[in-house]
């Protein structure tokens, strides 16, 4: 059975680009979430094998949303994705319970390095 | 690196903490609605665990960690603090306590293995406690968390070694700071993990060179250890041993003589001077390529500048090693029994500073021992432990070093001091209490020791005469708080670099003065409109707080009040006294090269020193001290 994930990122563009590189190395996308609020939701309901968590996203930010899924689900595999100059955030995400990062712009073969570091 | 010294302080600090977890315990056993009992015994205990695994006390640690996931959970609400929570959590600390005592005193021995499981249990919510949704949960800080079988199985020849774990982030890794604060994370899953260097804050903000360095208490082997830690991805290496001297990351050392770095600090002296004169003349000229260029040297100098003052910073350590056996030997002469502790002992002067501070502290220190400290017999009298307690402490506060001599002693006796120093016509016979600015300054009059005249209560003065000048010299202050029967504080202030301090440039009466940084707390407007007075003298309002004013003018004597309105002001604050200071103009920061100076008969008070400014002229230096 193919792994599962989760892309949480309030562009559309971006979560097209993640899930098309995650879909194209053989997992499955089984949601989408345009806000930390709705990550959280669709985090319980889907309880995917990967979640990947941008920072800076409406209603509640990715950090804070790392946080709630981690008080529950210490183990949940988060991959934060960042831009240039947020390392300040990045750490504070890891501190949060994230599992790994990557940083925009995103090559495939980075992100799918990382995806393999956190399901590792 | 030799733990063995620091036996004492890992001591000192842990009985503290332990004695305010258990009145935490107590506060929040009576409202356990509380949140700020709860964080606060969790920080307790949670320095105790990192002290303790920085020292190698395994069995300390364990069982710190033990008490610490469990005060996790009751922090995030998922294990209820019942009454059978509270009384674990009580036992958990009387044994922290003796086992504390126990490693201190080198015979750490086997925690107790049912109190860790009973702990790793209420965590779980497995105790009679019983978790708020019924199901077990995992603690938060699950990486922290040993497998569960280990508590229960443990023995001597397996316990937990504290490792040193240097790790080196590949240069091509994007964000290297958050990829240390992964290594770290991933390093907690195999146990505590302390004493990370650089600092995360620091890392945070990208001053990171790839270097980290931590200590691992762990039962791992290293080779498990070292695989663990590569698969966080853009680790180059991983490996066990200590840093090169206390700072990590740093390469070999070599020593240099005093002298020449005494010598390249007045050679950037002289370049900060001709530094600032080029931006001046540049500024002047308005060429653009000048400023330019003046800039980058003023970039250069400025760095150069700090390396020179980083390279003759000293750990106060190196001058308080020799008061644990001052105080030992003074205790057995004086037919007292005294305990000495210290703290900060790593926070860092200038070397040259340094030098000159350890005969005041001496002097404070054995003023303590000698009047401070009463004997056993007057201690237990009074309802007090006989064994008197000293603590030589070291803060960093802004740009400053807060050296502290505390003692529990008898104090000083203000009724009679005060008494003697109407006598002496020192103040005026009104006063009727004696402030702690007061007190010093009575103390530090030249001569007044006088042993009869405050016989039996305290010579307090002798010496202190001797510490206000040394340390007067050095730019610092000296301040005392004292209560009777409860003990004294001798406070020494001194800034953290003699050589070039930051000060504000003020002008008065034509002539310009500078004020050093360290004691300028915010600069206001003087209005008239916002000035009261109280006690006859002339005081400003600033912000809800009244500030006593001093005028420059008059101080210099240049006659004529200035006929402004508003005049900018210069709020000077040592500790918590505060003072403003009315110029006539405000001209801005400079970096002032702090002349050697032999004070002329007849100078005022107020000043500290001289400089030469950027055009070449000299200014007189403020002693913010003397106008408080």
């Amino acid at each position: 059975m193919n792994q599962t994930v989760l892309v949480c990122d309030d562009a559309i563009f971006m979560r097209t680009m993640i899930s098309d590189i995650l879909s194209q190395a053989g997992f499955e996308v089984v949601g989408e979430a345009e806000s930390g609020l709705q990550a959280v939701e669709k985090y319980r309901t889907l309880k995917p094998d990967l979640v990947t968590m941008d920072i800076v996203m409406p209603d509640m930010g990715g950090i804070e949303a790392v946080r709630e899924i981690c008080k529950d689900h210490p183990d949940a595999r988060i991959l934060m994705c960042s831009a240039m100059g947020q390392q300040a955030l990045v750490v504070e995400a890891i501190q949060a319970g994230a599992k790994d990062f990557v940083v925009k712009p995103f090559q495939p073969s980075r992100v799918l390095e990382a995806v393999q570091r956190v399901l590792a | 690196m030799d733990l063995s010294k620091y036996a004492a302080l890992f001591l000192a600090e842990s009985r503290e903490h332990l004695n305010a977890c258990n009145a935490s315990l107590l506060q929040w056993e009576r409202a356990p609605a509380a949140v700020e009992p709860v964080d606060r015994v969790f920080r307790a205990i949670h320095t105790i665990k990192g002290m303790a695994a920085t020292m190698g006390y395994a069995g300390v640690a364990q069982l710190a960690h033990a008490a610490e996931n469990l005060l996790d959970a009751l922090r995030h609400s998922r294990v209820v603090a019942t009454p059978a929570v509270f009384q674990l959590l009580f036992k958990a600390v009387d044994t922290l306590g003796a086992v504390v005592e126990a490693a201190a005193a080198g015979s750490e021995h086997d925690t107790d293995a049912s109190l860790i499981a009973d702990l790793d249990a209420a965590s779980a919510g497995n105790a009679e406690a019983g978790t708020p949704m019924g199901e077990p949960t995992v603690s938060a800080s699950a990486g922290l968390v040993r497998t569960a079988e280990e508590p229960k199985l443990r023995r001597a020849s397996d316990a937990p070694k504290s490792r040193p774990v240097q790790i080196i982030i590949s240069r091509s890794a994007v964000m290297r700071g958050a990829r240390a604060a992964l290594v770290v994370r991933r390093a907690e899953t195999l146990g505590a993990v302390s004493g990370i260097q650089p600092p995360m804050t620091q890392i945070e903000r990208d001053e990171f060179d790839g270097k980290l360095f931590f200590r691992l208490l762990t039962r791992r082997s290293d080779a498990e250890i070292a695989l663990t830690l590569r698969a966080v991805g853009n680790v180059e290496s991983v490996e066990f041993q200590e840093t090169a001297g206390d700072a990590p990351g740093v390469g070999r050392q070599i020593r240099v003589e005093l002298r020449r770095l005494d010598a390249l600090m007045k050679q950037v002296g002289e370049l900060v001077v001709a530094k600032n004169r080029l931006t001046a003349l540049s500024t002047e000229a308005g060429d653009p390529v000048l400023i330019e260029l003046s800039g980058r040297i003023s970039r250069l100098v400025g760095g150069m500048q700090s390396e020179v003052l980083a390279a003759r910073m000293t750990p106060v350590g190196e001058v308080f090693e020799r008061f644990p056996r001052l105080v030992r030997d003074l205790s057995r002469g004086l037919d007292k029994r005294i305990r000495f502790d210290m703290e900060g002992e790593e926070i860092e002067l200038d070397r040259s500073i340094l030098d000159e501070i350890g005969d005041p502290l001496l002097h404070l220190i054995r003023n303590a021992a000698d009047h401070g400290i009463e004997s056993p017999e007057q201690r237990v009298a009074a309802g007090k432990p006989a064994e008197g307690r000293i603590l030589l402490s070291a803060t960093r506060e802004r740009n400053t070093v807060a050296l502290r001599v505390t003692d529990d002693g008898r104090g000083i006796d203000r009724d009679r001091i005060l008494a003697k120093a109407k006598r002496e016509g020192i103040t005026t016979e009104e006063v009727d209490t004696l402030t702690d600015d007061l007190l010093v300054r009575v103390l530090a009059r030249p001569g007044f020791s006088t042993a009869q005249a405050v016989s039996g209560v305290s010579g307090r003065g002798v010496g202190v005469d001797v510490v206000m000048t040394r340390v007067r010299a050095l730019g610092g202050t000296l301040e005392v708080r004292t209560e009777l029967a409860r003990g004294s504080t001798f406070l020494i202030r001194v800034p953290l670099t003699l050589a070039i301090v930051r000060a504000l440039l003020a002008e008065a009466g034509g002539e310009r003065y500078a004020v050093p940084l360290a004691y300028v707390a915010e600069t206001v407007e003087f209005d008239r409109r916002a000035v009261t007075a109280v006690r006859d003298r002339e005081a400003l309002v600033v912000r809800d707080q009244v500030i006593p004013t001093v005028h420059l003018r008059d101080l210099i004597d240049s006659g004529g009040a200035s006929h402004l309105a508003k005049q900018p002001t210069v709020i000077l604050e040592i500790g918590e006294r505060r003072t403003a200071l009315v110029v006539d103009a405000l001209l801005g920061q400079h970096d002032i090269v702090v002349e050697p100076f032999d004070a002329p008969r007849g100078l005022p008070p107020f000043v500290g020193g001289a400089t030469i400014l950027a055009d070449g002229k000299p200014a007189l230096i403020l002693d913010a001290a003397a106008l408080l």
